[in-house]
């Protein structure tokens, strides 16, 4: 699978609704970042947790999020960020 | 909404314990085990999968096991689940271990 | 008699289940830890008998397991601190910087963020415990702790005044929330007044929190 962004781009995690194992955490989905960095290809964890390990790999990014924007009780300045790893599939442009 | 009971960054929460706990002999076995039954020669069990166990088997054992027996339980789920073992086998030997241990003192 | 899943035994937390409030930390007490071994015990003999395990190899991955530690991490930190080539390569690639040294990072990838004047660097796991076994050994029960992984991402200013560091506001906080296949370090700041020593000598400055980000290295 091709990378579909690369670094500076601005993003929005989905809302996938995916059951069983996923590594996306609730207080990221439906917020908008920017992608930091291309992480490499990776299996997903989501197949993997069933068994599933023959691929394909997937684009991992590294996306970093305004502290305000995840949270609306955030104590700190506006500076602030949280850098997490979002999968290729649970990114649209924004 | 599907959301894990794992899946707490940014839930309320009191402040952080800091006494540090010892890391057990049990506690690495569990690990060890883990370890070598996911590599490249066995693929018994990966992280995934641990990880997939302990986010299935129920809030309330989530909530009141310890971070260890939370990884050995859930292995012990998989492992029953890809039929590496069985329940019924691995209570005997409990039982086994368990009376050579009252034996013992 | 106790079940299996020593649920009877006492416990040194509350038994309030409320889905709102996990405890905090969870300890075995003493029948919880032989309740612990018993059932290791008993799924490794199963194992054994089918072939899937050898007992020496446990015993070998348990002392493979137990080795990494802070001394690993403290050397990184300390070379990257004497060799700004070498912490160019560092903060570029982890894994590889890290090979340079003889140390073997066995996750997918290190990712090493500086802290300077102006910036902050913390890391957490809020889904699991993710931490850098392969260098830094197994993460210290704050670091799995329910309360850490909460609320290191929402309050992480005060979760650092709680381990005594209070950073002031004209310094940029990134909290690192290790979910997937990246693997965190922090490199602390040098502390002042260690011009000159050697490497050695500033590895054992090091310490442990201020790789994850909850400590500055001091002098003292």
């Amino acid at each position: 699978m091709k990378a579909r962004f690369r670094a500076g781009d601005r993003v929005r995690v989905l809302h996938l609704g995916k059951p069983g194992h996923v590594r996306t955490p609730f207080y990221v989905r439906g917020k908008v970042g920017t992608v930091s960095e291309l992480c490499g290809y990776y299996l997903n964890p989501e197949d993997l947790a069933v068994g599933n390990t023959g691929g394909p790999v997937i684009p991992l990014y590294r996306v970093s999020f305004r502290q305000n924007d995840l949270w609306s009780d955030y104590r700190g300045p506006a500076h602030d960020t949280l850098s997490i790893e979002i999968y290729d599939h649970w990114l649209a442009p924004e | 909404m599907t959301r894990g009971y794992h899946d707490i960054g940014g839930n309320p929460a009191g402040p952080v314990p800091k006494d540090e706990l010892p890391w057990l002999h049990w506690e690495k076995q569990v690990e060890a085990v883990r370890n070598l039954l996911g590599d490249g020669t066995r693929r018994v069990i990966s992280l995934d999968e641990m990880r997939r166990g302990f986010e299935s088997f129920g809030i309330d054992k989530y909530a009141s096991l310890s971070f260890y027996r939370r990884r050995l339980e859930a292995m012990i789920d998989i492992l029953i689940e890809k039929e590496v073992i069985t329940r019924e086998e691995l209570d005997e030997e409990i039982a086994a271990v368990r009376a050579r241990w009252t034996n013992v003192s | 008699m106790s079940d299996l899943h020593g649920h009877e035994h006492s416990h040194e937390h509350s038994h309030d289940h409320a889905h709102a409030a996990h405890p905090p930390l969870v300890a075995e007490d003493e029948a919880g830890n032989i309740e612990g071994q018993i059932i290791i015990d008993a799924l490794q003999n199963i194992l054994v008998r089918k072939n899937l395990l050898a007992p020496e190899e446990v015993t070998q991955e348990i002392e493979k397991i137990e080795s990494p530690g802070l001394h690993l991490g403290a050397k990184i930190i300390a070379r990257a601190w004497v060799d700004p080539a070498f912490k160019q390569r560092l903060l570029e690639n982890g894994k590889s910087a890290a090979a340079e040294l003889g140390i073997k990072v066995g996750e997918a990838q290190l990712i090493v963020v500086e802290n300077t004047q102006g910036l902050h660097n913390l890391i957490c796991c809020t889904l699991c415990s993710c931490y850098p076994r392969s260098i830094l050994g197994q993460p210290p029960s704050w670091y799995i702790s329910k309360a850490y992984r909460a609320r290191a991402v929402r309050e992480p200013r005060q979760i650092l005044s709680e381990f005594g560091l209070d950073l002031p506001d004209d310094v940029e906080l990134i909290v690192h929330d290790s979910n997937a296949d990246m693997r965190y370090l922090v490199l602390p700041e040098r502390p002042a007044g260690t011009e000159g020593w050697n490497e050695e000598q500033l590895a054992a400055l090091v310490s442990r929190d201020s790789m994850i980000g909850v400590a500055k290295v001091t002098m003292a």
